[in-house]
């Protein structure tokens, strides 16, 4: 539904974008995850054609978003990183507004705008000035927005960037439901949304893709793959590193007099470990094999210095 | 066509709740009064010829103020990213914008309607005069606005845009009165840029076709710059 070729972007003489390719399938929905300033922006607008790219291709909804713009645009919601509003106008009449501008016929108009307002939560709120509405509802209103004309493509750039907990839920839910006949492409930087959301994650850092798959996938590669937690008693760190299989051990510290270690080892160590314990080398109350956290993987993946900012 | 009308119906929305477009049509209404007042006074005629000519400069002083705010506001708003990724083209888009500040003009210049009415009440205008000094200023704030939106899509502070807008026009005004700056010969030969020369006869009750293309060019020309500026969206 989305693909992405090969794409550069240059600003002046910083290269925002080099070999920018990934693909998104129809009613997927993927996160694109990067430090602030990685070009995630950059990427989306290029996808709803708002900036020309300086080489590559994109395809959307099976056009190609340069030769084609209008076909992609008609196909396309966006919700830009700050909700695009007319603070003089009312919430009804932007809506109604936005509805026009994508050719709505006037009867199907208002009843669109009603069934939108009711999915975003925005009932009684018609007559509500843009200008007077918090972020949440202004958030609200912007995705109310994208999702007027019923896309089959959605590029929302950090739809629940500045929210609380409750309307993040809110968002999520939103996004859920559109989900299966809807793609869905969503930036934001916050991993606990994507793990909630998405199973397929497209990292990028420094303008480049620098990991592509589903979450599990990256957590498992990334900041060395999974790993088992083990609590032990009557064994020592060196010992527990000379088992068979295993190869690295690192001490977690202890919980309620259980020594807590965390043990790298080729394959999985569980069985080899639970047989040691079992001959009566050592005592253990816990064996579970654990991956990385994805703000492990994550910043494994782009790097320190890439989340400083 | 239908999108020219929908971007028309929103921007007079947003003029019709807009307090800076409240306050340049109140000042628009002051000078047109004080114009005709010292009109009348100063030749005792019962024409419009001196407030025709006098309000040609008061056009070119406050239309790019009224228009500054149409794509410098949209971009500091994000609202010309929606805009511009919406099925519809940056042409409609630039039509429907400069319709609506053309429809405000006109409206302005239906609040100056009581002057002639004054006129025919004290004496005996003749009314095809008031006509085409209506008409040729009419013509000249369509290009005027023109050349405020094409600043407006240059900048993005609203109020540079304006004093961009009016540097824009100031030229179309000086070569109108060049003779004391660069001599006649030169004088003459820019005078057809002039608009003040392209006034004078709508004030005499003419008419002619040349005039009335020298206003649809200069709209033209500021129109499809305004189109270009925003197709190659090079800034940032």
């Amino acid at each position: 539904m989305i693909e992405v070729i090969g794409l550069h972007k240059a600003y002046g003489p910083r290269l925002a974008l080099r070999d920018v390719s990934f693909n998104v399938a129809k009613g997927e929905i993927a996160a694109f995850l990067g430090p602030n300033g990685a070009g995630k922006t950059t990427t989306m607008r290029i996808l709803t054609g708002f900036l020309p790219a300086d080489a590559g291709e994109v395809r959307v909804a099976g056009f190609d978003v340069f030769d084609d713009p209008h076909a992609v645009r008609q196909r396309v919601g966006y919700l830009p990183e700050t909700p695009p509003l007319y603070p003089e106008l009312s919430v009804g009449v932007y809506l109604d507004f936005c509805a026009e501008l994508r050719g709505m016929a006037r009867k199907d108009r208002s009843r669109r705008v009603g069934e939108t307002m009711e999915r975003v939560g925005l009932v009684g709120w018609e007559r509500r000035l843009l200008g007077s509405l918090s972020k949440g509802y202004r958030q609200r209103v912007g995705l109310a927005q994208a999702i007027l004309h019923d896309p089959p493509v959605l590029i929302l750039d950090e739809p629940t960037s500045g929210l609380d907990p409750a309307q993040v839920a809110g968002i999520r839910d939103l996004v859920l439901s559109l989900a299966g006949d809807h793609t869905v492409i969503l930036s934001t930087h916050i991993l606990s949304e994507v793990e909630a959301l998405c199973p397929r994650a497209v990292v990028i850092a420094n303008g480049q893709i620098v990991a592509d798959g589903a979450i599990e996938e990256l957590r498992g590669r990334a900041a060395g793959g999974p790993w088992t937690y083990v609590e032990v008693q009557g064994i020592e760190g060196p010992q527990l590193g000379r088992l068979p299989g295993v190869k690295l051990v690192e001490p977690l510290g202890e919980v309620n007099g259980w020594a807590a270690w965390r043990v790298r080892a080729e394959g999985d160590p569980r069985e080899g470990l639970a047989a040691s314990a079992a001959s009566g080398a050592f005592r253990v109350r816990a064996l579970e094999r654990r991956l990385p956290s994805l703000e492990e993987a994550f910043i494994s993946i782009v790097g320190r210095e890439g989340t400083a900012a | 066509m239908s999108t020219v009308f929908t971007i028309w119906k929103k921007e007079m929305r947003v003029y019709a709740v807009n307090p800076t477009a409240y306050a340049f049509l109140a000042v628009f209404l002051f000078l047109s009064g004080l114009f005709f007042f010292l009109g009348i006074t100063l030749t005792g005629e019962a024409s419009l010829r001196v407030l025709a000519s006098n309000l040609a400069i008061v056009e070119l002083f406050i239309l790019p103020m009224l228009t500054m705010r149409h794509f410098a506001e949209e971009r500091r708003q994000g609202t010309l990213e929606m805009l511009l990724t919406s099925p519809i083209s940056p042409f409609a888009l630039v039509l429907g914008k400069w319709l609506a500040s053309v429809t405000l003009c006109g409206l302005m210049f239906l609040g100056t309607a009581i002057l002639p009415a004054i006129l025919a009440y004290y004496g005996d205008p003749d009314w095809g005069v008031v006509a085409s000094t209506y008409l040729g200023l009419l013509l000249a704030a369509a290009a005027f606005c023109a050349a405020g939106l094409f600043s407006s899509s240059l900048l993005d502070d609203q109020l540079a845009a304006g004093l961009l807008g009016i540097v824009f026009l100031l030229p179309f005004w000086l070569v109108s009165r060049a003779e004391a700056l660069v001599g006649d010969e030169l004088a003459e030969r820019v005078r057809p840029f002039g608009v003040l020369n392209h006034l004078d006869s709508f004030g005499r009750g003419i008419v002619d076709s040349a005039d009335v293309y020298y206003f649809a060019a200069l709209a033209f020309c500021f129109l499809f710059l305004t189109y270009r500026a925003l197709e190659s969206r090079r800034w940032r």
